[in-house]
């Protein structure tokens, strides 16, 4: 085996865990995620040679999986898109209708008011989803989000302050139009 | 206050989250992947943009010869039957 694939495989199961999670919050989906995963690990085992230590390996890998999961979202929705105009088979239809909320890391209990939730964080600006996400969910203290955001720390919490008050504001009219029906 | 109370719920649904562990295949699908990526040299890249650039080039370059040697025996044609059609 040689020295680059034993290295990249301590990376491996050093950061799968922390790498699958993040791609879980973003796409929630367990299959979506395990395809950004992957994309991910190739990435990093193709860039490892051009990793000049500047940041830590936490935050470089972050910044490649927050990347993967954006391109991933702006190719699936440009496929949605595609559908919207094109002629419509059941399967296209189906497509485009499923809310396929899958995140086995919540609660049972939760799962319904935590599917309603990620439906508004996934309207929410991509910074604001990913300073929300880094914060909330993997429970991220700011100077390391601004450190991997590359911004500062006024500027994520800004981000974070805004997603809050946008998620709340989007949530109560939800509430409003569910009581009107 | 219902609503206010709704909405707490609802902010609160990811509270008690856990790490999910990714499949047990997940490392031989992403080697598979690499391998697959470097069957596929570099070189062998430029070799096929090469060739393709070449074809290219040879086929305008044939037809504008084509489109020059039709040009010539049109007038040729054109310089005969001037001759052969005379009125007077």
């Amino acid at each position: 085996m040689s020295k680059q694939s034993v290295i990249f495989e301590t990376i491996y199961h050093e950061f799968k865990v922390m790498v699958f999670n993040l791609a879980l919050h973003y796409l929630q989906n367990i299959e979506d995620a395990e395809e950004v995963t992957q994309d991910v690990f190739v990435k990093v085992y193709h860039s490892l040679s051009q990793f000049q230590q500047k940041s830590s390996h936490k935050t470089w890998i972050y910044r490649i999986t927050i990347n993967q999961c954006l391109d991933f979202t702006k190719k699936k929705n440009s496929r949605k898109r595609f559908y919207l105009f094109g002629p419509k088979s059941e399967n296209e239809r189906e497509y485009l209708n499923t809310t396929n909320f899958e995140h086995p890391g919540i609660l049972m209990e939760n799962q319904e008011a935590a599917a309603q939730l990620f439906a508004v964080i996934n309207t929410l600006t991509e910074n604001q989803k990913t300073a929300f996400l880094l914060s909330k969910l993997d429970g991220m203290s700011n100077p390391e989000i601004a450190e991997i955001m590359e911004m500062s720390i006024s500027a994520v919490e800004s981000l974070i302050f805004r997603a809050k008050a946008s998620l709340q504001e989007k949530l109560a009219k939800k509430n409003t139009d569910y009581r009107k029906k | 206050m219902e609503k206010e109370h709704w909405i707490q719920t609802i902010m609160n649904s990811t509270n008690g989250i856990s790490a999910v562990m990714p499949s047990d295949d997940l490392l031989a699908n992403i080697q598979l992947k690499i391998k697959q990526q470097e069957k596929v040299a570099p070189t062998t890249v430029w070799w096929i943009a090469a060739s393709i650039t070449v074809l290219v080039t040879l086929n305008v370059a044939l037809l504008q010869k084509a489109k020059t040697r039709d040009n010539s025996t049109n007038s040729y044609l054109e310089h005969t039957l001037n001759q052969s059609n005379q009125l007077y």
